[in-house]
């Protein structure tokens, strides 16, 4: 699904990503984590076309996409969901659905607001609002949801896009323990979905109930690559969060 | 009660009506780019006057038809939008604003300055009425009457542009470019599109600007004007399609009760500036965080 080769990102001389290589089959759920400043975030606005790359290759789906601009990698199924709330505040709930639905290359969008098209693609997006149970909001502003709220917006706004690769960048960040569950269940839905997932994390507890991969990244590196229980009891995942010589368990 | 249809069936009313409509077509394609767009752009007024020059030169130096006088001034303020978007888009919004003002000057240096085609500081006079249908246009009311019809039509068009796909895109961009892109969406293009639209209505409205003074020159099209319309739009909430309808008619018909007070029209003109300058003022300390907001990025 998504093939990471020899990455290298910098900023004003500082290498922020030093040689990535990395794939995802589709269907796998990968879990990415690190220490702040290992890259997470900067792999991800990579991927997503934000951070321009100095150096390899990124493909989707067999594709090279590290030459195109963001809104064309969306449109070849690429999604992602920001750490800091994707959403559009000032517009409501449908009109945010509405604009990953008229996005999408197998959708004609409705051009007046009457029109049978504009009504077909606002029934389309109550439908997904439904499936997180945000269809009573609606008409709200989706400034007006709760950070858990807004987090199942967005990831139910990426599905709405057609994503088939889903970019989740701390989907529970800033997010109530009970919102916490609602979002697990979105993220185990698009499994169901067969969908491609890619989750930046620090709760690993939270990530390996789905996760099949995790990735450990460190200055800019994968360090380690596996599935959870190996990564847990990875010795050296001790070693970049804790330091040598202390070995408190992970949360 | 008399007196008040007394005044807007008079020709001081139908003036005023003239003025409304013409600033209707001004404000709402402004609020396109400032309101829904959030791109501070100063170039608006620039627009304005590509549109009303090129219908006074084509109507007086070649006799150009009402329709072709039109159609070119739609049509040139679109490409000058399009090559000033080419230039000023890739700046961020502070440069934008500058960018946009520089061109605006641009022009108004151009007007005054290139004599041989826009006629320098002396204007363009003798623009004459639009000749259609038989209809004389240079009756204040018949003239209303199209102009009346133009201003409702872009509403028309406008408030459709509000409600689409394209104007869902263009707040959404406006709002988290990042996050719009990411959505799909040719942030680029879609403004691109937004600053030719906004500009070719402008273009519109200086087109039907100079068929009602049947004379232009440089000093319409200046720095004080291009505030007076963004006022406009600031006052009636900046992206509200309502609201800027709204604050034209405000703003246009507040100052006229100074007409009717005993102060010499020496003062009147400054008055009106200062009105309009005190009401921005207030309406931007007012609504300061809804106004100015913070960019988001990741």
């Amino acid at each position: 699904m998504l093939e990471l080769s020899e990455i290298f990102v910098s900023f004003q001389g500082t290498h922020v990503l030093n040689g990535i290589s990395c794939s995802v089959s589709p269907g796998e759920t990968v879990g990415v984590i690190g220490p702040n400043g290992s890259g997470k975030t900067t792999l991800f606005n990579c991927i997503s076309g934000f951070a321009p790359r100095d150096k390899g290759t990124i493909t989707l789906r067999g594709e090279r996409i590290d030459i195109l601009e963001p809104h064309l990698r969306a449109r070849l199924g690429l999604g992602r969901v920001f750490q800091n709330f994707g959403i559009f505040r000032e517009m409501t709930l449908l009109e945010n659905i509405q604009v990953a639905i008229e996005s999408r290359r197998d959708q004609s969008a409705g051009i007046f607001p009457w029109s049978k098209r504009t009504r077909e693609i606002a029934e389309q997006a109550l439908g997904f609002l439904r499936e997180v149970g945000l269809e009573r909001k609606a008409n709200d502003k989706a400034g007006s949801l709760s950070g858990g709220q807004m987090r199942l917006l967005e990831i139910v706004r990426t599905l709405a896009l057609g994503a088939e690769l889903f970019l989740l960048d701390e989907p529970t960040a800033g997010v109530s323990p009970r919102m916490k569950e609602d979002i697990a269940r979105s993220i185990k839905n698009l499994q169901a979905l067969g969908k491609t997932v890619l989750i930046i994390e620090h709760d690993i507890t939270f990530i390996q109930k789905f996760c099949d991969r995790i990735v450990v990244l460190e200055e800019g590196r994968v360090v380690l690559d596996g599935t959870p229980e190996r990564v847990r009891n990875d010795a050296r995942l001790q070693e970049i969060y804790f330091g040598k010589d202390e070995r408190p368990g992970i949360s | 009660m008399t007196s008040i249809l007394e005044i807007l069936t008079s020709d001081y009313g139908v003036h005023l009506a003239i003025l409304v409509s013409l600033y209707l077509i001004l404000a709402q394609s402004l609020n396109l780019t400032f309101g829904l767009g959030q791109l501070f752009n100063l170039a608006h007024v620039a627009s304005y006057a590509v549109g009303a020059y090129a219908t006074a030169l084509l109507s007086t130096d070649y006799g150009a038809t009402f329709g072709v006088c039109v159609a070119s001034s739609i049509t040139l303020s679109a490409l000058f939008a399009l090559l000033l978007g080419v230039i000023s888009l890739r700046l961020s919004t502070d440069y934008f604003a500058i960018g946009t003002l520089a061109f605006s000057s641009v022009i108004s240096a151009l007007l005054i300055n290139w004599k041989s085609v826009t006629h320098g500081v002396l204007g363009v006079p003798g623009i004459p009425r639009p000749e259609l249908f038989g209809i004389d246009f240079y009756q204040n009311g018949n003239f209303l009457a199209l102009i009346g019809a133009v201003a409702i039509l872009t509403q028309a068009v406008f408030y459709l542009l509000y409600h689409s796909p394209f104007g869902r895109s263009l707040r959404a961009l406006a709002e988290f470019e990042r996050a719009a892109a990411s959505l799909g969406k040719n942030t680029r293009r879609t403004r691109n599109i937004a600053f030719c639209v906004s500009s070719a209505f402008a273009g519109l409205a200086g087109s039907f600007f100079a068929y009602y003074l049947n004379y232009i020159d440089p000093s319409s099209f200046g720095l004080g004007e291009m505030v007076f319309i963004l006022t406009i739009v600031i006052v009636g909430s900046p992206g509200s399609f309502w609201g800027v309808i709204g604050g034209t008619a405000f703003l246009v018909l507040l100052p006229e009760p100074l007409r009717f007070l005993d102060i010499s029209s020496a003062y009147l003109g400054p008055m009106r500036q200062l009105l309009h300058a005190f009401i921005l003022f207030a309406v931007v300390w007012w609504k300061r965080d809804k106004l100015f907001p913070q960019r988001r990025t990741v």
